[in-house]
């Protein structure tokens, strides 16, 4: 299983933010916040349409991560979403306002008796296509980065 | 455990469950398709054959995902077998991440899977 980086500090700040918002933790706004973030990447063509599936797939992970573990479901606590790019990179930045997690509770599912597990499977996955998955403050705030579709590799 | 986007034909133990949905990212929709399809192992008989076809469905989350293995479960739990049809190639590298496509059959076409479970029954 690739290391899992949670760090205790605060993420670095962001070059160009071109979006912020905040929402409840509520997953009936989950949709909503996943279109508006699809939205900011796609518009801007930092992602291509077949990268879809993928943003929508990390996005929900990473957002019912925060609401309702990082937030514990409490629809009074909001979940922070930043949007931006360091010129090469989108970032997707999502923060809640729980005390973070560590990583013995992701379970390693490289191991055997793991693979019949009915959960766990999200940060594994999103690693393996993000470029970038690491956690600040202790596990409370996301960082997802991956290479824009807009900027070629020399 | 009705489910309004699951398709249900039944050929004596043969389950063949068709999903009409293209995405299976919200809680209602995940929990209602798992429950549809339990239901439908535990109303089989012994050693029931499923073949999901997934033909339509483009957007999975990892909570799906994690419902297969629950359905995958009791499907095992009565010495049946299941199979997943028609996954999309934009979606398969989920399977293959997750290592799921060790435990799953996986077939292009369901109804030639459906022909192959009735040549070889269990």
């Amino acid at each position: 299983m690739k290391e899992l980086r949670i760090l205790p500090g605060p993420p670095p700040a962001l070059e160009t933010c071109v979006f912020t918002a905040h929402w409840p933790s509520r997953l009936d706004l989950k949709q909503e916040i996943m279109d508006a973030i699809s939205a900011q990447l796609l518009d801007r063509g930092w992602i291509s349409p077949a990268d879809c599936p993928w943003v929508s797939l990390c996005l929900d992970e990473v957002l019912v991560n925060a609401m309702m573990h990082g937030n514990e479901g409490d629809p009074r606590l909001d979940i922070e979403v930043s949007v931006a790019t360091d010129g090469k990179r989108w970032v997707v930045l999502v923060s809640d306002q729980g005390t973070g997690f560590t990583q013995a509770v992701v379970p390693d599912h490289d191991l055997p008796q793991s693979l019949m597990l009915e959960h766990g499977r999200g940060i594994r996955i999103m690693q393996e296509w993000l470029d970038e998955l690491s956690y600040y403050r202790n596990g409370s705030c996301a960082w997802l980065a991956r290479q824009r579709d807009d900027v070629t590799t020399s | 455990m009705a489910c309004d986007f699951l398709i249900v034909q039944r050929y004596d133990n043969l389950v063949l469950a068709k999903v009409t949905k293209e995405r299976l990212l919200d809680p209602a929709s995940i929990t209602s398709l798992s429950d549809a399809l339990i239901a439908e192992v535990n109303r089989s008989a012994m050693r029931p054959s499923i073949v999901l076809d997934l033909a339509e469905v483009g957007y999975l989350s990892s909570a799906m995902i994690g419902k297969l293995v629950a359905v995958l479960k009791a499907v095992k739990a009565v010495k049946g077998r299941m199979a997943l049809a028609g996954v999309k190639p934009s979606i398969m590298p989920l399977f293959k991440i997750t290592q799921l496509d060790k435990l799953f059959d996986f077939s292009e076409d369901a109804e030639q899977l459906i022909l192959a479970y009735r040549r070889k029954p269990l």
